[in-house]
């Protein structure tokens, strides 16, 4: 007996929480499957199987071609905003620069915030009656406008302002924490061969860096999927649906519309993107790796 | 011709004082090894030489130009880490080339001379390689070569074969040696091994928290250490200690041991000796050997009746512990000859190569 525990102790100490992702994870990921089958409106229902007619209604559903195009508009934007400014700040304070912690601790706060605080915060700062636009005019430019809210086709930069600076602290620490883990003596050595600072970098540094993108974008990644309660909070998908994500969509659907079958196929054609996206990358990270 | 000068160097962490006042002359050609346990201040230095620290106090000069504020790139150093410190997203061939191009010297030239030192250091047929697709030895050829193709004025070396295991560190050394002796390039080779240091230096610096302690020949430093200090760190087995006093009986001067009165008489004191000072006699084991073995300059050796009360092979040899009335002593016997423990055996001292340290300042006399 006690060899069998012994032998055994990690697949017993780890069973419960597999068995939780099992059912609440996978299991739901298939139990949503199945609804998208379904004619389900307010409640599921499986009398009611209409194949994938479902996901042909959404492939005629003008909002949702929006949102999903939204998603990789604001997903892009905000991968590319934050990466590369995360970065530049990242090697900023890696210069070994007087009061770090202090220029560090500013960078990570809006960390500690949730995305509905962070919504809210930029909703006011953003708002032409209120915020930074009233702040500019007082100070005399009075033809300064900041309609990013109001105007359907810059609201996305909104999302984008406010998601990097909420996920900026993150990704600035994991490139700091990964610029000084390298070797000094690559530094050392390349003083010697007279290479100029940004050089090691764009040459040597940042391509060691590798494993730290391939963390910031899986992360980056998940919080765009996320971002849901930040677009509520920020733009609540307006003006009209301009600033519509395919939660928000999806939520909308299952709990306002009670169309629970179409906010299923959303919810699929969802993680089907998100899969499609990173696997390949995952794998082929990983492989380089190995 | 003195290639490096190190004048009245001092270097500070805070109030941490890493390098005290350190004062060091190197002529062209040499080959100068730094050695000490670790954190004596020995990679300070040598950062120092090379211009990748900055020092409290001092100056340093290269080629009879003062460099101590002249950039690392300009002072036509090239160096070797432990860490090998290759640039792991380059080739191996970037890895030797980029230097030369920062330089801006011409690609017709780099190329030629990129294959040519490859060749040289056996890399040839890795050039297409990645750093991390390389053993520890093929990475530490590759930072030597990317050394090698600067052609620079003066060599650092930090450590460069600690990584390695021991076979490969003994054939890496005789490699650094022989290439030392084909180029004649200036060289600081920084290592705490004393083979590595034995071996390959023309000179050596014992150092000791951030003090050199000794400068001089390999030889001159084992047989003639200036202190205890120097004298323990070196050799391995490490040299016998044995605590005493002198006495000078009419001109005559002999150390009481307890269990023996050593003669001193072909001792060359540095320091007039005084009847009665306490001591410390020195004598490293391959001079205690069996009296039948002829020892190094033909004259009879002393020989005490000691019993053995220890042995352990070696291989090449048989060290034995000898007990010397309250002190113990080791012998270095031929591997034929292995004494009998308890057993009385007749034992040569040749104490030509005898060190005397007083035993208060800790210094040789
Ligand atoms: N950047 C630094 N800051 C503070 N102390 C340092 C620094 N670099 C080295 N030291 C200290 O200086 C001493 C000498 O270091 P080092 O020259 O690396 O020793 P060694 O190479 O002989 O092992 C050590 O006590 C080490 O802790
Ligand atoms: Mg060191």
């Amino acid at each position: 007996m006690r060899r069998f525990l012994q032998r055994h102790m990690s697949q017993i100490a780890l069973s419960p929480s597999l068995a939780l992702i099992a059912i609440f994870l996978y299991g739901f990921i298939a139990y949503t499957a199945a609804v998208s089958t379904t004619n389900s409106k307010a409640f599921p229902r499986f009398d009611n199987f209409v194949g994938l007619e479902q996901y042909w209604r959404l492939l005629h559903t003008p909002r949702w071609h929006v949102a999903f195009t939204n998603m990789f508009l604001f997903g892009g934007l905000f991968l590319l905003v934050t990466i590369s400014l995360g970065l530049v700040i990242a090697i900023l304070i890696d210069q070994r620069i007087r009061a770090e912690s202090f220029f560090r601790s500013i960078v990570m706060y809006p960390m500690a915030m949730s995305f509905v605080v962070t919504g809210i915060i930029w909703q006011w700062l953003l708002n032409p009656t209120l915020g930074i636009e009233v702040m500019v005019h007082q100070l005399g430019f009075t033809s300064f406008r900041l309609d990013w809210l109001t105007n359907p086709d810059t609201v996305i930069w909104a999302l984008v302002v406010a998601a990097f600076w909420q996920g900026c602290g993150l990704v600035m620490a994991l490139f700091l924490a990964g610029l000084r883990g390298i070797d000094e003596d690559i530094w050392k050595a390349a003083a010697i061969d007279g290479i100029p600072a940004w050089r090691v970098y764009v040459f040597i540094v940042i391509p060691m860096l590798a494993p730290v993108f391939l963390t910031v974008v899986v992360l980056l990644a998940l919080s765009i999927v996320r971002s849901f309660d930040l677009v509520v909070a920020l733009t609540n998908g307006g003006p009209g649906v301009s600033s519509d994500l395919p939660s928000v969509f999806m939520f909308d659907m299952a709990f306002r519309r009670t169309n629970l079958g179409l906010s299923a196929a959303s919810a699929v054609v969802m993680l089907g993107t998100v899969l499609a996206i990173l696997i390949p990358y995952l794998y082929a990270e990983t492989r380089e790796r190995a | 011709m003195i290639d490096i000068r190190v004048s009245n160097c001092n270097k500070s962490y805070g109030s941490l004082r890493v390098l005290k006042d350190i004062n060091l002359e190197i002529e062209r050609g040499e080959f100068i090894v730094l050695l000490g346990p670790s954190g004596c201040g020995k990679s300070t230095l040598l950062h120092i030489v090379a211009g990748l620290d900055r020092l409290s106090s001092g100056e340093i000069e290269i080629g009879g130009r003062d460099v101590t504020d002249v950039e690392p790139k300009d002072r036509d150093i090239a160096m070797v880490f432990q860490s090998y410190a290759l640039y792991p997203t380059m080739s191996v061939r970037s890895n030797m080339e980029f230097g030369l191009r920062m330089r801006g010297k011409p690609m017709s030239e780099i190329r030629p001379l990129v294959e040519e030192k490859a060749r040289m250091l056996h890399i040839d047929h890795l050039l297409d390689r990645r750093p991390s697709q390389l053993s520890g030895g093929q990475r530490q050829r590759v930072a030597i070569g990317r050394a090698l193709v600067r052609d620079p004025k003066v060599f650092l070396f930090d450590e460069p074969l600690s990584n390695l295991d021991a076979k490969l560190r003994a054939s890496m050394r005789t490699e650094i040696k022989k290439l030392h002796q084909s180029l004649g390039t200036t060289a600081i080779y920084v290592t705490h091994d004393q083979l590595e240091a034995m071996t390959l230096a023309t000179r050596m610096v014992v150092m000791k928290a951030g003090e050199i302690q000794q400068i001089g020949k390999p030889e001159e430093v084992y047989h003639r250490p200036v202190n205890l200090f120097v004298a323990d760190f070196l050799g391995n087995p490490g040299m016998n200690f044995m605590k005493g006093h002198l006495r000078l009986d009419g001109g005559r001067v002999s150390a009481d041991v307890g269990a023996a009165t050593l003669p001193l008489d072909g001792y060359a004191f540095e320091v007039a000796p005084v009847a009665g000072q306490a001591v410390v006699i020195g004598l490293r084991p391959e001079s205690i050997q069996p009296a039948s073995v002829q020892m190094s300059d033909g004259g009879a050796p002393y020989a005490l009746t000691l019993k053995p009360i220890l042995t352990e092979h070696t291989g090449s040899d048989n060290l034995v512990v000898l007990a010397m009335g309250e002190q113990e002593i080791v012998g270095k016997f031929p591997s034929d000859m292995l004494p009998k423990l308890g057993e009385p055996v007749a034992i040569g001292f040749d104490l030509s190569r005898v060190s005397v340290f007083d035993a208060e300042s800790e210094r040789r006399i």
